[in-house]
């Protein structure tokens, strides 16, 4: 592996001061899952690596009760969120990605923000995120500003962010009631997959039980992970049902952009984001029934 | 009906017990030394550069750049390699290539240097002109006249190899049967995934000597590799030790030598030092040999009352570019298409293409997994086409005890209908499945008894004593994980009335153990068995003989057990057979014991005609699954599977039965999951990522009875066992998701996608 | 680039000067020589190289050995007690059947022995899940599993009710 020198600045305003002064040559790094496989292949050559372990900050999850605000440090592992009960209990979404992605060793190191940045369409992590109308919090020389998740990606490996920003922390808006949610990873094996399709479905209902909010989100449908607008404006306002679901999972199906690859061929893919949206909202409303 | 497994063999003392793994501790704490682990003083590192393209024309190679980087000590290209020095089963494949390259696996030069590190770099400064050929990436269309030939001084892509046969009338026989089938079946590469990657640690000593550790299951045949690769490089009259250090999985994959240990060699030579090559991951992928992947056309047919008439069976093998054991794998083929079931008249014709792709190798089972996946499919299918229960069609064709074989196998034990049994008790068959599962079962057959592919099919094996009841036992036998050390042991202590761990189990060096041809066809508890067993007796005879003349006793009337010599009938004359050592050894005229006993089995190589028992004995298996199909993603679940097997006799159940898992495992993925994908001869999933092997998390419930038919000539009865676990695996799995969808999958390895779209076109 | 770092391995204290670039793996293995860890695929795909951080099972081979400073590391070398009796999860795996080849064997007890550290109680699905990152092409799983249930502690039953 090409040499470094391994800088662990403690605040985010130091981590920007070192990229700055090592500037071209830099790179961030958090949980180094991704970072030291593309180090050690030679596809990224630093001078320096930044690490983002000892920013304490960025490792917080915390739930603010009285705003009902969830604050996911960008730093925060794969682990953590999987053994957090109120993850599990409240934010259902996160638990299904977060709890198989890559083997327990990659997610006891792997961090979330690490997963949002490295910015591969199979991201098991951005899909909940977006589902749950994340926004992403960044750090640059300039100050801070905020992106929606949904608007954190421009390409395959490419984000918005900007060389010397740092994403922080994710924040998500407090869930509304009667909210179910619920994501799959699809592949050959049960463990230690990319997934061949991830679909990530949100669903709020109103009192009436008709449809106040729908998120359908997909992973490797598309360069980047992807809403399928059409399908979720198709179930607001809608009283929803299994027709309803198969309907949704039609129209979300024809509005990904899935592809073949070596991994799968576009129209299996495209299957199952049409069986997986009904199953997937199907298991939203069951969580929305099982919780009134 | 099987016994449980915990009851088998229970008239012996340390035959037929669960004793772990003996080197089982070693393992756990860390402490094995693998050729990763080897480190010898002044060691280089070698890597190796291959081809950019899949077919192409070397024009220019400069290495002048990395013959000065410093740190390195040797770059060698094509031009430095003795002409005479060439691999494989012909010999069309020598270590480095010059001129041209067939294949991305090709190698096209190597480096040495002081760290792995500057060697890979040096890599990256040889700089080579290729002129890109037209490439032929499938094996049927290279079979077509005007087809790019891989190798231009050849006249076609098509091998000369003798697989072709016909016993009795085919032809007359399909006419006159009452229900035909045909089908075609393909089936793709998949590899061995050995945790411990390859690699090969070369030194010379100052005699020009050369010492090789590496990775190896033939260590007799890479000894006599390596003796000719040192007469090509002008160093006659030398000696070769091969040394192997702990294996981390052979699975075939080590059944040849490679061109990494030829370059090591060379590098080694080169530089005065010792140089060490061991694969990356990556590398692991690219470099190693697969399974050889087949195109089967079958037909079969049965009389009126399901009797089976006839097979004719015709395969195409992608051969790679290169010729190594994969184009053998017909002879093993031949086995399950002539003897699988009970069938007078059989053809078979398989032709070993070249194309511009990797080449095969052995990999567990050695072919009979590609042949028995079409033929125990086909047997579903005719069975269906007859009208008769898929496990009645089974019964009626069985192999029986005594029969002997269109090709010439003489079946001696068999517990084919046993096995069948003990599936059908486990998994019921009655058809009374909820919607989407379904049951599927499968048989075997496999040599259990050497199989003689060579001029010996031998093992020897050197026992000696020392003077407190301790054995070491030298013998020509392999490791790899697989359990032949406590066969070895646990025979010897049996014969010996002593225990397991009093046993010695060496089998590691070439200076200090017998031949044997290798750990291939599930021959080692076997032939080394016998091996073992051999030695044992004239060890024990001699004790006997000494206690005889001791006790003034016959011979005959002398025991030995729980570590004593004694007179059953006269309990005074009991000794610790550690005394009895010494008594030998420590008196005027001593003498120490030992024995050396080599065994070569009484099976017949099949010479032209194809024909001839190729080993001693034959295990018999039967699989079965129960399976779920999600029918609206393709996705297939294995709830339950039930492997029997007929092996003689357990020697070891933990370990057999850790055989089985293993097998069967390495079965649902060939079924399942796996596949090295390679698009115009590239390999596109070389990462544990992409080539999917079964995880904790996929793995299935797995029951394996054990059937004991106590064969005449193994060792305490015993037959091989090491690959039938993953050969009727495939089509257990295909046949149940037939049984519980309607859809008939011909083409492996069995994914969602290929499942869903048989429903969507059945289901219009 | 060098830097000092120290942590304590296996309960000894080490201070050792590393290269900022060095993995954990290259550090235990290369440097240090303890050869129990091994390198399956240098890509965190197979387990190969578990080793516990913290109490956390993690890849050494994408583990930076920098970040191993203040830390607690535990490794296959330090399983056995010092006067040589086998960890039960070693002796569990050795009678059970669970090592074959054994060079998945190192990590599988790391990952085992993480495992039961925090949940002793861990039922089959919950080792499944454990041990999903450890790659195993000998033994089909199950005899691991076996291995590592009967390491388990034994459960003490609760016979409630039954007063003295």
């Amino acid at each position: 592996m090409k040499a470094f020198k391994y800088l662990s600045p403690t605040t985010v305003e130091e981590a920007i001061a070192f990229h700055g002064r090592h500037s071209e040559t830099a790179k961030y790094i958090g949980g180094g899952t991704d970072v030291i496989v593309k180090v050690k292949e030679g596809w990224m050559e630093p001078d320096y690596l930044i690490s983002l372990k000892k920013i304490e900050e960025m490792s917080e999850l915390h739930k603010n009760d009285a705003t009902g605000e969830l604050s996911i440090g960008a730093m925060v592992t794969h682990a953590t969120l999987e053994k957090s009960l109120m993850i599990r209990n409240e934010y259902p979404i996160i638990y299904d990605a977060v709890s198989n992605i890559g083997s327990l060793q990659v997610r006891n190191v792997g961090t979330i923000g690490g997963n949002l940045i490295n910015a591969v369409p199979s991201a098991d992590g951005a899909i909940p995120l977006i589902a749950l109308d994340g926004v992403a919090l960044l750090h640059g020389p300039d100050g801070e500003r905020s992106v929606e998740v949904k608007d954190l990606f421009i390409a395959p490996y490419k984000t918005v962010l900007k060389p010397r920003e740092i994403l922080k922390k994710i924040t998500i808006p407090p869930q509304e009631p009667h909210t179910g949610s619920a994501y799959i990873k699809f592949g050959r094996r049960a463990a230690m997959e990319l997934p061949l399709i991830g679909i990530g479905v949100l669903l709020t209902l109103d009192d009436d039980d008709t449809c106040a909010k729908a998120r359908i989100c997909l992973g490797v449908a598309a360069p980047t992970p992807m809403r399928a607008f059409d399908a979720e404006n198709f179930l607001v306002g809608k009283k929803i049902d299994e027709n309803i679901l198969i309907e949704a999972g039609k129209i979300a199906a024809d509005e990904s952009k899935v592809r073949d690859s070596i991994r799968g061929k576009a129209w299996h893919r495209k299957e199952m984001i049409r069986v997986h949206v009904r199953r997937m909202g199907l298991k939203c409303l069951n969580m929305i029934k099982d919780n009134y | 009906m099987s016994k449980s497994n915990n009851e088998l063999s229970s008239e012996f003392s340390v035959v037929g017990k669960r004793i772990p793994k003996l080197d089982a501790a070693q393992k756990a704490m860390g402490r094995a030394e693998y050729i990763q682990d080897i480190k010898l003083p002044g060691m280089l590192f070698g890597k190796i550069l291959y081809s950019k393209y899949a077919h192409a024309n070397i024009v220019k190679i400069d290495t002048s750049k990395a013959v000065a980087f410093p740190g390195v000590h040797a770059v060698l290209t094509g031009e430095d390699v003795p002409k005479k020095m060439k691999m494989g089963l012909i010999k069309d494949n020598p270590p480095i290539k010059k001129g041209k390259v067939c294949s991305f696996r090709d190698e096209v030069a190597a480096v040495a240097a002081i760290s792995p590190e500057i060697a890979k770099k040096a890599l990256g400064l040889i700089e080579i002109e290729y002129e890109e050929l037209e490439g032929i990436f499938d094996p049927e269309k290279a079979m077509e006249k005007n087809s790019p030939l891989v190798h231009d001084h050849l006249k076609s892509n098509v091998l000369k190899m003798p697989w072709n046969i016909h016993y009795g009338d085919v032809e007359k026989a399909e006419k006159e049967s009452a229900f035909v089938v045909e089908d075609r079946f393909t089936t793709t590469w998949v590899t061995h995934c050995c945790m411990g990657t390859s690699g090969a640690v070369a030194l010379f000593d100052a005699s020009e000597n050369l010492t090789i550790y590496t990775n190896t299951q033939i260590p007799s045949l890479a000894h006599k590799d390596f003796l000719e690769a040192l007469k090509a490089m002008g160093l006659e009259n030398k000696r070769v030790r091969v040394i192997k250090p702990v294996i981390g999985g052979g699975f075939g994959s080590k059944l040849d030598t490679y061109a990494y240990e030829h370059i090591a060699i060379l590098l080694a030579y080169k530089c005065h030092k010792p140089v060490k090559i061991v694969f990356d991951r990556v590398e692991e992928f690219k470099a190693t040999s697969t399974r050889q992947p087949t195109v089967t056309y079958i037909k079969q047919g049965c009389d009126k009352n399901g009797k089976l008439t006839f097979r004719n069976m015709r395969m195409v093998l992608d051969n790679g570019g290169h010729t190594s054991w994969g184009a053998t794998t017909p002879s093993v083929m031949l086995m399950p298409i002539s003897s699988l079931y009970r069938v007078e008249n059989v053809k078979y014709n398989a032709k070993c293409v070249y194309t511009n792709n990797t080449y095969s190798q052995a990999m567990r089972g050695y072919g009979n997994p590609q042949a028995t996946f079409a033929i125990e499919s086909s047997m579903d299918i005719l069975a269906e086409k007859a009208g008769i229960d898929r496990i009645e069609f089974r019964r009626i064709n069985k192999n029986r005890s005594g029969d002997e074989t269109p090709q010439g196998l003489k079946i001696t034990s068999c517990g084919l209908e046993e096995c069948i049994d003990a599936v059908k008790e486990e998994l019921k068959f009655d058809g009374k499945n909820e919607k989407g599962v379904g049951t599927g079962i499968a048989s075997l057959i496999h040599v259990g008894g050497g199989a003689r592919i060579y001029g010996s099919d031998g093992c020897g094996a050197i026992l000696k004593m020392d003077d407190y009841g301790k054995v070491d036992i030298f013998t020509g036998g392999t490791d790899m994980g697989q359990g032949l050390d406590n066969i070895t042991a646990q025979i010897v202590a049996e014969e010996l009335g002593l225990l397991a761990e009093d046993i010695n189990v060496v089998h590691s060096d070439t200076d200090i153990c017998p031949w044997d041809v290798g750990a291939h066809a599930s021959r080692s508890t076997f032939v080394a068995g016998n091996a073992a067993l051999g030695a044992a007796k004239k060890v024990k005879k001699k004790i006997q003989d000494f206690a005889s003349k001791l006790f003034d006793v016959p011979c005959e009337k002398i025991e030995l057990k729980d570590k004593l010599v004694f007179v059953p009938e006269d309990k005074e004359k009991s000794m610790t057979i550690g005394k009895l050592l010494r008594k030998a050894h420590f008196r005027p005229g001593g003498t120490m014991l030992m024995a050396e006993h080599f065994y070569d089995p009484d099976n017949q190589n099949m010479g032209k005609e194809l024909k001839g028992n190729m080993s001693m004995t034959y295990s018999f298996g039967a699989h079965g699954a129960k399976v779920k199909v999600d029918e609206e993603t393709g996705k297939v679940e294995v709830l339950e599977y039930v492997a029997a097997h007929d092996v003689g006799r357990a020697i070891n159940p933990l370990l057999l039965e850790g055989q089985v898992y293993g097998g069967v495992v390495m079965g649902l993925g060939y079924a399942l999951t796996e596949e090295v994908t390679i698009k115009d001869g590239k390999i596109m999933n070389a990462n544990f990522r992409d080539y999917k092997l079964f995880t904790a998390k996929d793995a299935v419930k797995i029951k394996a009875p054990v059937i004991e038919t106590i064969d005449k000539d193994g060792p305490f009865g015993a037959k091989g066992i090491g690959e039938p676990g993953c050969v009727p695996t495939a089509p257990a799995i295909a046949n149940a998701i037939y049984d519980a969808v309607g859809v008939r999958i011909k083409d492996l390895p069995i994914t969602p996608e290929k499942v869903l779209a048989a429903l969507k076109e059945k289901n219009g | 680039m060098t830097t000092n770092i120290s942590f304590l391995l296996n309960g000894d204290e080490i201070s050792y000067d590393i290269k900022d670039h060095w993995t954990l793996l290259h550090l235990l293995r290369e440097e240090m020589g303890l050869i129990g860890t091994k390198e399956g695929c240098g890509n965190g795909e197979c387990g190969a190289c578990t080793v516990i951080v913290d109490k956390l099972a993690v890849n050494s081979c994408l583990y930076l050995a920098v970040e191993a400073d203040g830390k607690t590391i535990e490794t296959i070398e330090g399983l056995a007690s010092t006067e040589g009796s086998l960890h039960p999860l070693q002796q569990s795996f050795v009678d059970n059947g669970g090592i074959q080849c054994g060079f998945c064997t190192p990590g599988m007890i790391m990952s085992s022995k993480a495992l039961l550290d925090e949940n002793p109680g861990a039922d089959r699905e919950e080792i499944k899940h454990a041990l999903a990152g450890n790659i195993c092409r000998c033994t089909g799983y199950i005899q691991i599993f076996e291995s590592v249930e009967a390491a388990k502690e034994p459960v003490v039953e609760n016979r409630g009710g039954q007063n003295e």
